[in-house]
């Protein structure tokens, strides 16, 4: 990340927020989609003849998949526009690393999915009452910004796996409801299989969305927020250190064979 | 006569060809089979365990529902995409110069979409069934493959309907999937359209596949022809007026575009 300047920040983030967030499709992702989920949690709820729904996973859990759903579309359709726009040559070729492009890219598209969440907790207050009396809020602010950390190692792995092989495009568009699934984005982590649990377990947002539900349910354990908060540090900085490693060889391979287009 | 229906079958056949050739030649066979079944399998999971959480006791409804959306959605997003892909590519204005009749030229592009998104459908159910061990020895196989391509044929008419849109507007896709998602709730495949609230039931009735997907459910649970009979005679109404919507809509956009020349320009 070397030379980064503000100058560098606010047009990338600018130009980002230009391209991917004001648009229709970021509404629908946004907005629409997530409050399909929380509408068909909400009936689930009522067909199974729950008086209320549960709000921590129903309504929030949508802001969630919302957050997450953009993180998924926008990090790597980042790639993929500039490659077919001709854009990713000479990204690559410019001084400033690819690595530090899609960082800076990945954290307005994070800083974008605030919305969602945003939106989500709005709805769950103003419409459904959700109070914050009970709600551990200092657990669930820290276990939040451990989320967006965990979403943003995640983003960058992700658009930068659109850099080193064009098919792996075919797989990234798929990500979007197993790790939903894997992750309970709307419902809690323990009704998985035990088997599930584990595979989970190498996904840092997992971590960083229990320790933040269990917060504002009101859990105060500090041993097990700890817990989980490190597990989400450890695994986020593992994405990025593996994304470090291999955005160095596929640089070196690009620059070699000249094939930056063709993989 | 017996020229022009040859010549139509001709234009009918090249079209559903080159349409889902065109869509498919460049995937790859995992791009191709995750996109098929591994979506809708987690999407089915994720609402599982979604119930399990609220005590929604019938899982078996959610993977069935889940199951049965697949040629609705292939009936609908491919279609979308065989139409509006035309603009996107520039071939549109090919296709409109040229004297080539309409109808097979429209409904051609369905093909392919109908019986993928039936195979498909069939090929998901007994997946699911095999992991959940669903019992499947009460089934009329004969009927639930028809109730499953007539869900196929008519999610073709919103596909058409969206495609035709997608052709004015540069949001057609995305208008679509915001209906796609909407048919988690409406189209009675997570939640039973009786559990809806009343003004979502009136909704619920008024697109296709709900009736198909109700039809599908009985046959599941053993139902013979007397029970499904109103359910499938409803939802080939319903798909049919969709059709018939979806195409009357392309030939006004068609004939707007030669007076105004604006089609390729939205």
């Amino acid at each position: 990340m070397s030379g980064l300047s503000w100058g560098l920040v606010h047009e990338q983030m600018t130009v980002q927020i230009r391209v991917r967030t004001l648009n229709v499709f970021s509404l629908a992702l946004y907005v629409f989609q997530p409050a399909v989920f929380t509408a068909v949690g909400m009936l689930l709820s009522r067909a199974a003849g729950n008086a209320t729904p549960d709000l921590v996973y129903s309504v929030i859990g949508g802001g969630i998949m919302g957050m997450w759903s953009g993180i998924v579309f926008t990090s790597t359709y980042d790639i993929t526009g500039d490659r077919r726009n001709g854009m990713l040559e000479l990204i690559v070729g410019s001084p400033t690393p690819l690595a530090t492009v899609e960082g800076i890219r990945t954290l307005a598209n994070v800083i974008s999915g605030l919305f969602s969440i945003a939106v989500a907790f709005i709805a769950a207050m103003a419409i459904f009452g959700f109070s914050l009396s009970g709600v551990n809020v200092w657990g669930a602010v820290v276990s939040f910004l451990l989320l967006l950390f965990s979403l943003w190692c995640i983003g960058v792995f992700l658009a930068n796996f659109l850099a080193w092989s064009r098919l792996s495009g075919t797989f990234v568009d798929y990500l979007e409801m197993p790790i939903a699934f894997l992750c309970g984005f709307m419902y809690p982590i323990r009704i998985l299989p035990g088997w599930v649990q584990v595979i989970s377990g190498f996904i840092p947002v997992r971590w960083a969305l229990e320790a933040m539900n269990e917060s504002l349910l009101g859990n105060t354990d500090l041993r097990f927020l700890v817990i989980h908060w490190l597990a989400a540090i450890g695994i986020s900085l593992a994405f990025l250190f593996i994304t470090r490693q291999l955005q160095d060889k596929v640089h070196d391979s690009i620059r070699v064979s000249g094939e930056l287009s063709s993989i | 006569m017996i020229r022009t229906i040859t010549h139509w079958f001709r234009v009918l056949w090249t079209e559903a060809v080159l349409s889902y050739h065109g869509r498919f030649a460049i995937t790859s066979p995992f791009g191709y089979f995750a996109g098929k079944l591994g979506f809708p399998l987690f999407l089915m999971l994720f609402f599982i365990y979604m119930g399990k959480f609220v005590g929604f006791a019938d899982p078996a409804f959610i993977m069935i529902g889940n199951m049965l959306l697949i040629p609705a959605s292939s009936g609908m997003g491919g279609v979308t995409l065989a139409v509006s892909d035309e603009r996107g590519w520039g071939t549109l204005s090919y296709i409109l110069g040229s004297p080539a009749p309409r109808v097979p030229v429209f409904l051609g592009r369905a093909v392919f979409y109908i019986l993928d998104g039936f195979a498909t459908s069939l090929l998901g159910l007994f997946i699911t069934a095999a992991i959940f061990k669903l019992n499947l020895a009460s089934v009329n196989f004969l009927l639930l493959g028809c109730c499953s391509l007539l869900i196929a044929i008519t999610s073709c008419g919103l596909g058409f309907l969206f495609g035709s849109i997608s052709l004015v507007s540069r949001d057609g896709w995305v208008i679509l999937n915001t209906f796609l998602a909407f048919l988690y709730i409406l189209a009675g495949v997570n939640i039973p359209v009786t559990s809806l609230p009343v003004f979502l039931q009136k909704i619920s009735y008024g697109i296709p596949m709900t009736r198909g997907i109700m039809a599908a459910r009985l046959v599941m649970n053993g139902g013979a022809w007397d029970a499904i009979g109103r359910l499938v005679g409803g939802e080939a109404l319903v798909g049919g007026i969709y059709i018939l919507a979806g195409y009357v809509l392309f030939r006004i956009i068609e004939k707007r575009s030669f007076v105004s020349g604006t089609l390729d320009a939205v």
